[in-house]
């Protein structure tokens, strides 16, 4: 049993709270990841389940068991760090066996465990390097690595590929997913990285100024936010806004033209939220915007233009391939109703079923 | 000439400008070589400050060296010199200055000014005022007797000429431990925070974090500090001569003393030159220890 379980868990430094009681419950075995703006209090609610950081109301369970007061090595928790925490004048070889030996586990398991980590992560050929020696892909996993011979209930990793290149990251993150699959441990993950977030995990908790805004698949974070900062942070590219005025049971866009919505409450409705995928280009006549490219980002396998509007908002849209259109021409956008979302005044979605 | 100007734009286009900034450094090590080859020469020589032998001295060969070993006071002054390192700055400065570094940097108070504030005072007094302010604490009728001694009903003592090696040594530890606590300041803030806190992860007690952990990591700053106070304390002088004079008797009389009472108050040059010489060649070789350990180990 590795479920990991926060109740109404607060953190103040000094007089400055900084989480504002977060309830969650992580079932053993799952991935989850924290995502969330800077200074949002991820890393704090990942020191204090690793037990770095005092808790300082609320409860944390690991494995059914309150360890509030519990000294990190006894949690069974390990944790990988932004800035992978090797030790400098240990080898490869001893920067994965120094708990163990702190632990006094008998040589021949340490020998043993430390290759099969080495093993899996590929970093055999390195044991005897120290770790100045080695690139930062190699320095992660070794990271990686003592965490893995600690055999945790609990993996804990703060942001640990946000110091590899783009390639690399790619990379890591599948072997991350790989090895969830293969030690069927639970894994909590603080990133900023959206496609992180989205493909590794199996439910993302988004984090706002201390509170958890939503919790849920990424689907469901991608399908149903429930207001519009989940709805603005989740995903790659961040959806588009405008404010519309509900008028019977169709809403009227800025730019004057209508929608009609199956939405039951489109009476409160404050704001529609649309993204860059939803919307495409169409002929004057079936078309809710009109307005004059600013910017082309041209990533080739799709491109996103960036369009002016009359009234002076900005849309984005995602065109798949390499549309042949040019700057500061007017371009007409249309949006499938089907995949709107609605927003009242709050902010808060108006969920249609 | 493209080049040239590259490597020093300004510089390197006049010569002259060039020799000229170059000069201080030139005369300084010229004064340097002169003094210690001067030293050196009369070392071999039974030259004295004042009398017959001051203008008609002549070679004695080894004969300086000889009795650095054969009569009594080097060797004596040697050992208190080393007991003096050893306590005051190898032990004293550096331990207590880690200790200090170690303790404040996670307290944010104003005990923390309070304290770097005390032990900067130590380190900036002049010598001369701190031998005074220490001499007017430990004497019969000073501080410790009139607070401490005499209300528990006790006999006076007078610390400074019965227990002078050991004051002398506190006072140098009082005076000295500001430059380690400033380095190791320093030192302990290169440690990255998440290094100690994977050590915490991975079960490490508080002794173990430092023993294991951060002192292995420090280890350069360690060697180079060991490095500065060794020389200074080895070759210190100015403290210990206004505090005790080297007495009572010979308590505390270190190298230093010895070699300045054998040049200047018996007026044997040629000795004393032999005296720093030794001093040289014990620090040299001391100096080379240390930079062993400064370097990684293989
Ligand atoms: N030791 C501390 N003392 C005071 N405030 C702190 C301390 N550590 C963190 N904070 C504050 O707590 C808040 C949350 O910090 P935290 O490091 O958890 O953010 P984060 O979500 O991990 O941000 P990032 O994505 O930038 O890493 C921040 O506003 C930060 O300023
Ligand atoms: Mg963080």
């Amino acid at each position: 049993m590795s479920d990991v379980q926060l109740t109404g868990v607060h953190k103040s430094y000094g007089n400055v709270p900084v989480l504002h009681g977060v309830d969650l419950t992580i079932k053993s075995g799952e991935f989850v990841v924290f995502v969330g703006p800077s200074g949002c209090g991820k890393s704090t609610l990942l020191r204090m389940i690793a037990g770095l950081e005092h808790i300082t109301g609320g409860e944390v369970k690991i494995g059914g068991k309150v360890v509030n007061d519990v000294p990190s090595p006894q949690r069974g928790i390990a944790m990988v760090f932004q800035s992978y925490a090797l030790y400098p004048h240990m080898s490869v070889y001893d920067n994965m066996a120094f708990g163990l030996k702190l632990a006094k586990t008998p040589k021949a398991e340490v020998d043993q465990r430390v290759r099969e980590a080495a093993r899996i992560l590929q970093i055999e050929p390195y044991l005897d390097r120290m770790p100045k020696a080695l690139s930062g892909g190699q320095r992660q996993r070794v990271a990686i690595g003592r965490a893995i011979v600690r055999q945790p209930k609990v993996f804990l990793f703060d942001e640990p590929l946000s110091n590899l290149d783009a390639a690399l990251r790619g990379q890591t993150r599948v072997e991350i997913a790989k090895l969830h699959d293969t030690l069927d441990a639970t894994m909590i993950y603080v990133t900023h990285d959206q496609v992180e977030a989205m493909t590794l995990a199996d439910r993302i908790v988004v984090l706002n100024a201390g509170r958890i805004e939503q919790v849920g698949t990424p689907l469901e974070l991608y399908r149903h936010p429930v207001n519009t900062f989940v709805a603005g942070f989740i995903a790659n590219h961040t959806m588009n806004f405008v404010n519309v005025t509900p008028k019977g049971s169709s809403l009227t866009l800025p730019g004057g033209k209508t929608i009609a919505t199956t939405n039951p409450q489109v009476a409160k409705a404050a704001s529609l939220g649309v993204r860059p995928e939803h919307l495409g280009l169409t002929d004057v006549a079936s078309a809710q915007f009109t307005g004059t490219i600013e910017v082309i980002e041209q990533f080739g396998e799709y491109a996103l233009i960036h369009v002016l509007l009359a009234d002076g908002n900005h849309l984005t849209v995602k065109l798949d391939g390499a549309p042949d259109l040019h700057l500061h021409t007017e371009v007409h956008v249309g949006l499938d109703p089907a995949v709107v979302h609605l927003f009242d005044a709050e902010g808060r979605a108006l969920r249609s079923v | 000439m493209a080049m040239k100007n590259q490597i020093n734009p300004w510089l390197a286009s006049n010569v002259w400008l060039l020799v000229l900034g170059m000069l201080p450094a030139f005369l300084l090590l010229a004064a340097l070589i002169y003094f210690t080859a001067w030293a050196f020469s009369f070392s071999f020589t039974d030259l004295e400050l004042v009398g017959r032998k001051s203008v008609n001295w002549s070679w004695v060969g080894f004969e300086n060296y000889v009795r650095l070993w054969t009569r009594k006071g080097f060797l004596d002054a040697l050992w208190t010199t080393v007991i003096f390192t050893f306590f005051s700055a190898i032990v004293g400065q550096s331990v207590l200055g880690f200790l200090l570094a170690g303790t404040l940097r996670t307290t944010k108070s104003n005990l923390r000014s309070f304290i770097e504030v005390a032990i900067m005072l130590g380190w900036l007094l002049p010598d001369i005022v701190a031998a005074f302010l220490w001499s007017a604490t430990t004497s019969q009728t000073g501080l410790i007797n009139n607070l401490i001694i005499t209300p528990l009903g006790f006999k006076p003592v007078n610390f400074i000429s019965e227990f002078a090696l050991p004051v002398v040594t506190i006072a140098n530890i009082w005076k000295g431990t500001a430059w380690s606590y400033l380095l190791f300041s320093a030192a302990l803030d290169s440690v990255s925070r998440e290094v100690v806190e994977a050590a915490k992860v991975d079960g490490a007690t508080p002794f173990q974090r430092i023993w294991l952990v951060i002192l292995p990591i420090i280890r350069p700053h360690i060697a180079t500090n060991m490095l500065f106070i060794t020389i200074w304390t080895f070759t210190y002088f100015p403290l210990i001569y206004a505090l005790t004079g080297g007495g009572p008797g010979r308590q505390s009389e270190t190298l230093a003393i010895f070699m300045y009472k054998q040049s200047f108050g018996t007026g044997k040059l040629g000795y004393g030159s032999a005296i720093s010489v030794a001093m040289l060649l014990i620090v040299g070789a001391l100096s080379l220890i240390y930079l062993r350990l400064l370097r990684e180990p293989k």
